[in-house]
């Protein structure tokens, strides 16, 4: 082996190492997993084919589990991104303490969601803020909050969840916003387009690829929701997204391991789909901007 | 002149009512942090309260969180560390060299950027259970030593600057290593910061990975650390709020410098969580 590719090779072995180890191992092992009945107590295991597949079929937590996570990534992905639209609009244009209120409005989304969720398990309860509000307006929230109520705690995770996100797609807004040449708005003005006409004809179309860009990205986190849910409800009130089943299956009491790597597979497949979209649009995107 | 004006008032108002939505929920985290324990924290006695230190002296003296606090610190300190290292010399091989290999190894990367990491809570579960990493420092730390996001941002980086400066030094007869650190490295400065920024930001903020891997108190994160207070019985929210705002003051505190890195990170089709 000559030196310089020797150089090249050791330069390399972080990410060669990081990625057999963390990445391919365990996404082999995992498919593999997933055909065994594996669990930790154990001793033994055996081949079982696609019976964790089968079994996923008939169980009625894994079906609600996708049914969940489908609320919640239809739920919020569209309200997120028309309310990071209009908040990019809001502090697109120059004005006194525009850096404030961007700043601001970005915060949410740089918190722990361990914290957010902590802070809206207590503005969620009978007597805390939201609830105060609420019932100020003539809204009587649930015996125990909106949280600890099957039929609405999903709602609530997702509402928050759409509080905690909107600042960071705000962010991506505001960029593609910024590539949109004021010449275009200009030519507009002088044909006499209003402000209405403007947006729809240029402002709009042009950001589509962003757009689009936001609902992919946003589609991909969310099918993996875990963390508001565990924190919020520990998976009860209906609410026990995808990873959530594969953490309770595989981590908790009985160790499950194959059946649970089985689901995380399916989960795997949906995503996989999403991201071979974003990646597409990232490549795009690029050569946009 | 009055209609323009009123615009502005009404454009004020507008982003008022929403500032308000977007800060209130953390303001309340820091207030009640404030508020002695037991005391009532219902709406209006977030004007009228005490305030105390006496949560924090609670939390560092007789709670656990200087430990959680020392945990984050270190472990995000060393991971950012590790992917300003790591990234840094994988991204300069990926950029400077052609061929089918490099073709391949950036595949990898880009491969590893549409895998979602809580898929592989099973399997990396049962990873450090085998290898005896679970339970130490090292669960926490070696996974996530070099972000493929990191590597894919300052390869882009680098792409943009020509390879002038480097060539001339090794006309000059300086070696590799030298090359890399004296001339490249200080090149890639920028692309290095935001880098440095979204692996704190990320790793301090986890909570799954550093939650499944351990399980011994000594060693729980700040994120960690606080769902488990959460899941015992009844919340003490004066408590919980000021072991959540310690959390949280590093991250805005830096939020506050580095405005400018944060948002060009996200720009470049950066990762938050």
């Amino acid at each position: 082996m000559s030196q310089s590719r020797l150089t090249a090779l050791i330069l390399l072995s972080p990410w060669i190492l990081s990625f057999l180890v963390f990445w391919l191992f365990p996404l082999v092992y995992s498919l593999v997993m997933g055909f065994t009945d594996y669990r930790l107590v154990a001793r033994d295991w055996t081949w079982v084919g696609f019976d964790n597949y089968r079994s996923l079929l008939q169980d009625g937590a894994f079906r609600s589990s996708i049914e969940n996570t489908l609320v919640f990534v239809l739920g919020t992905v569209p309200v997120t991104t028309i309310l990071a639209l209009g908040m990019a609009l809001l502090v697109n244009r120059q004005f006194p303490g525009r850096g404030l209120f961007r700043a601001g409005f970005f915060m949410p989304s740089i918190t722990a969601i361990v914290v957010i969720a902590l802070i809206f398990t207590n503005l969620y309860q009978r007597g805390g803020y939201i609830a105060t509000l609420a019932e100020m307006v003539g809204v009587t929230p649930p015996q125990h909050g909106w949280l600890y109520n099957e039929g609405t705690a999903l709602y609530a995770i997702m509402a928050m969840d759409v509080w905690m996100a909107v600042g960071y797609y705000m962010l991506i807004f505001l960029a593609g916003l910024k590539s949109i040449p004021e010449e275009l708005y200009e030519a507009a003005r002088i044909q006499g387009a209003g402000q209405l006409r403007q947006f729809f004809s240029i402002t709009l179309p042009l950001l589509r690829p962003v757009a689009l860009f936001i609902l992919v990205i946003n589609s991909i986190k969310s099918f993996q929701v875990f963390i508001e849910i565990f924190v919020m409800t520990k998976g009860k009130f209906d609410t026990a997204s995808m990873v959530y089943f594969v953490y309770e299956t595989g981590l908790t009491t009985a160790f499950q391991f194959g059946y649970a790597s089985a689901a995380a597979y399916v989960l795997f497949v949906i995503i996989a789909l999403f991201s071979i979209l974003q990646f597409a649009l990232l490549r795009r995107r690029q050569s946009l901007w | 002149m009055v209609r323009t004006i009123i615009r502005a008032a009404g454009r004020y108002l507008v982003l008022g009512v929403v500032l308000v939505i977007m800060l209130f929920p953390l303001a309340w985290m820091f207030r009640v942090a404030f508020m002695s324990p037991g005391s009532s924290i219902a709406l209006g006695s977030l004007f009228t309260g005490d305030f105390t230190l006496g949560n924090f002296t609670d939390l560092f003296v007789s709670g656990s969180i200087g430990r959680y606090l020392f945990n984050s610190a270190f472990v995000a300190a060393v991971v950012t560390l590790g992917n300003i290292i790591f990234c840094f010399m994988v991204a300069y091989v990926l950029a400077r060299r052609a061929g089918f290999w490099m073709k391949a190894f950036f595949a990898t990367v880009v491969l590893v950027l549409m895998i979602p990491a809580h898929i592989l809570i099973v399997p990396l579960y049962v990873l450090m259970l085998k290898t005896r990493m679970y339970d130490t420092y090292w669960a926490l730390i070696l996974p996530w030593l070099v972000y493929p996001i990191g590597i894919f941002l300052v390869k882009q980086y680098l792409e943009a600057i020509p390879p002038s400066m480097e060539e001339a030094a090794r006309i000059d007869g300086a070696g590799e290593a030298r090359i890399l650190l004296t001339v490249v490295m200080p090149l890639c400065k920028p692309a290095l910061a935001v880098l440095a920024i979204q692996a704190f930001f990320t790793n301090w903020n986890s909570f799954l990975f550093p939650f499944i891997f351990v399980s011994r108190e000594e060693l729980r994160t700040l994120p960690v650390g606080l769902a488990h207070y959460q899941g015992q019985q009844a919340i003490d929210w004066q408590h919980l709020m000021a072991g959540s705002a310690v959390a949280v003051l590093p991250i805005l505190v830096l939020f506050v410098f580095l405005q400018r890195q944060i948002v060009s990170g996200i720009t470049a089709g950066g990762i938050k969580q």
